[in-house]
């Protein structure tokens, strides 16, 4: 038994690694990520070239401002041009109703009417979501007002700027931090368990229609087929996975000089071991429980065009538990009960109690009670999952149903 | 070695697929396993092969409960199929190995098959650029390389031209001149009487026939003649109703008893110029037609 299992093992893992679409797309993928980390080397050298400042100021858009107290025209350009370091502004001293049309021309790019020390009409043409704007026009307001009240420009742009000493005292998990990576890990664990399950499914199904089955049941045990299956593809998944994120790692450490301002990218390669340990512990267990249903759906297919409606109900399931992660984890609340119990039912946990381990403090004994319903959940639907296999692999036909496969579960 | 069936019985569902399947093969000899389509052949051989578990029944070898560890089986499925990606050598050493061969010997014994049946050339040729015969030696190969005891072959000669099958032909009998048991199965009649001693024939689950091919025909009724003659009318003419025109142009006279036969064949030969005259003994499909067109 453990001999045909590994025999199979080494049988599945040679097709992976001896397939050229596999490897092509592994190779480019991590040769992208490579010139990506590599980037800043060398576009850093173009920006360091000392072009004059002046010139650049000339490419900036144009931002008119408008003042219905003439007098304080200059105040008010000099107070909009200390906040707007991105924009050319100037003074318009015409009507303000005109500045509509400027701005629909295209003559300028937004447009300020300032209509007294506590009011103001913006003009832009297509309001950005990410508009941010209004935000700093109130901060040249505020400086309009104070230097209309005897202070300097640098005065009222210090204290705007809140030269305010802060100092946060983290006691549980730092969102802020962990979220850039959570996202890409979560992310990574969606796509391969998709991706990794679903050619289970197929791999399974494309034996049964190629008959190649018909010598296979008759050769090993269904488990040894179905383990060996899925822990195969469940290594190709981390090898592939550890090649495009080793190679992003060794290139960005390599040009980490050059990432200047690389927050995100150094909270990304900063991670610490023990959620990567983590992330490796859910990403096995989740694919396993998944990769092991999916083959089983693939064992009830006969034909591979039928693949895609069979497994829908398990990519529905899965996905479903992805978008309230990817939602909790947005949102930044990752203990509401909702999320709470989704991380430890099995079928959700991998992704949710990663999420919140990763983003909030959990207690150790959730987080070993989670991993021991996962791990019983795996055992369970790896001995379900080889039953419906074997009884499957030998039907041809029509495809059974939810109903006739719950037969097959009950019958020895 | 002896390998025996005893009373197995399976059900699928409520379908009942085989009643009562008792049969017996030995070591040395062919057996044919025959029957027509959906009469439990497959699911015979699966039963034998433990792909899955009778309801009822069992399996002896030698006399004793087989022991599926031991005793290795090769299998040629009706339906032929194997991984048309990859390629030949690579799957023909993972089905030896996992039938329990080492990678030595699986690649040796591969090598040693590939060369046999001339496929040498193929070895690193993916299945799916072969014809359709050359992918049938290739199976072949899967059910013969890690030398199993017992060797079930189903229309191993479907699909093949005259010289390839030969060359099975040839394979086969030596695989049987080692003393291995091998079950036949096949629609192609004249196969199993060239390779078979004993024959099964299976209907509606059940065993309607079985025993050694020679003995089926000695003990049919032997009370019909074939004759062969140019004065054709005129014996028909003499015997009317019991003497019947055959599609072959010879005449089938079927006697009260056998007991009459020497008395007839005399009169025969006296009274008519004769070109043949013999005792009718069924032909293999006589018996199956014979013994499948009804039931089920």
């Amino acid at each position: 038994m453990m001999k045909q299992f590994r025999t199979i093992l080494k049988f599945e893992l040679k097709d992976f690694f001896t397939d050229k679409k596999f490897v092509g797309f592994t190779l480019i993928l991590a040769l992208i990520i490579a010139v990506v980390m590599f980037f800043p080397r060398f576009s850093g050298s173009i920006s360091i070239s000392d072009e004059p400042v002046q010139d650049m100021n000339q490419d900036l858009p144009i931002m008119l401002v408008h003042s219905a107290n003439e007098e304080h025209g200059e105040i008010v350009k000099q107070s909009f041009q200390t906040v707007f370091f991105g924009y050319k502004v100037t003074l318009y001293s015409g009507e303000a109703s005109d500045l509509e049309e400027k701005v629909i021309s295209g003559e300028a790019a937004c447009a300020f009417a300032v209509s007294g020390l506590d009011s103001y009409t913006y003009y832009v043409n297509d309001l950005s979501m990410y508009d941010s704007n209004t935000a700093h026009a109130n901060d040249a307001m505020s400086i309009y007002a104070m230097v209309q009240s005897g202070m300097t420009y640098e005065e009222a742009a210090r204290i705007l700027s809140g030269a305010v000493h802060q100092e946060i005292v983290t006691l549980g998990k730092d969102q802020t931090n962990n979220f850039f990576y959570t996202y890409i890990m979560i992310m990574v664990l969606y796509m391969a368990i998709l991706l990794y399950g679903q050619m289970v499914a197929s791999n399974v199904a494309s034996e049964k229609s190629s008959r190649a089955m018909e010598l296979l049941v008759t050769s090993a045990k269904p488990v040894s087929m179905m383990f060996g299956k899925v822990i195969a593809s469940c290594l190709a998944g981390l090898t592939q996975l550890t090649v495009i994120f080793g190679t992003a790692f060794v290139s960005f450490n390599l040009n980490r000089y050059y990432w200047d301002d690389g927050g995100i990218m150094a909270s990304i390669f900063d991670m610490p071991l023990e959620l990567l340990l983590y992330m490796l512990l859910f990403f096995v267990l989740g694919f396993f429980i998944y990769a092991f249903m999916y083959g089983a759906i693939g064992s009830t297919v006969s034909k591979l065009e039928d693949i895609g409606t069979s497994v829908m109900p398990i990519t529905i399931l899965f996905v479903a538990a992805f978008i309230v992660v990817m939602m909790a984890l947005s949102s930044g609340e990752v203990n509401t009960p909702l999320v709470k119990a989704c991380s430890f039912i099995p079928f959700t946990s991998p992704m949710a109690m990663f999420v919140r381990i990763v983003m909030s403090t959990v207690p150790w004994y959730e987080i070993l009670a989670s991993v021991v319903i996962l791990i019983a959940s795996v055992i369970g639907v790896g001995y379900f999952a080889a039953k419906i296999y074997r009884m499957g692999v030998l039907l041809y036909g029509n495809k059974p149903g939810f109903g006739n496969i719950i037969k097959m579960l009950r019958k020895k | 070695m002896q390998l025996t069936l005893n009373q197995i019985d399976k059900s699928f569902g409520a379908k009942k697929v085989l009643r009562g399947i008792s049969l017996s093969a030995e070591g040395g000899k062919a057996f044919g396993l025959l029957g027509r389509n959906g009469a439990g052949k497959t699911t015979t051989i699966r039963i034998l092969m433990n792909v899955f578990s009778a309801d009822k029944g069992e399996v002896l070898f030698d006399g004793k409960p087989i022991d599926y560890t031991k005793i290795k089986f090769g299998y040629l499925p009706e339906e032929r199929g194997l991984y048309a990606k990859r390629k030949i050598f690579e799957q023909l050493v993972f089905f030896a190995e996992l039938n329990g061969l080492s990678h030595g010997d699986a690649v040796a014994s591969v090598n040693r098959w590939l060369v046999r049946f001339g496929m040498t050339e193929y070895a690193n040729k993916r299945l799916d650029t072969l014809s359709k015969g050359n992918q049938q030696k290739i199976q072949m190969i899967t059910a013969l390389a890690h030398n199993p005891q017992i060797i079930v072959l189903d229309e191993p000669f479907s699909g093949l031209d005259p010289v390839n099958a030969m060359l099975l032909k040839a394979v086969v009998k030596e695989e049987i001149a080692k003393g291995k048991i091998l079950f036949l199965s096949s629609h192609q009649m004249s196969y199993i009487e060239e390779f078979c001693d004993s024959i099964a024939i299976l209907n509606g689950g059940q065993v309607v026939l079985t025993g050694d091919i020679y003995d089926i025909k000695r003990n049919y009724p032997r009370n019909r003649l074939v004759i062969r003659s140019t004065e054709r009318d005129a014996i028909l003419a003499k015997y009317q109703n019991a003497c019947k025109l055959c599609e072959d142009g010879s005449l089938l006279l079927t006697l009260a008893s056998p007991d009459e036969k020497q008395n007839v064949m005399k009169e025969l030969s006296e009274s008519f110029d004769l070109d043949e005259v013999k005792v009718f003994e069924p032909t293999l499909n006589d018996i199956f037609v014979e013994y499948t067109e009804n039931a089920i």
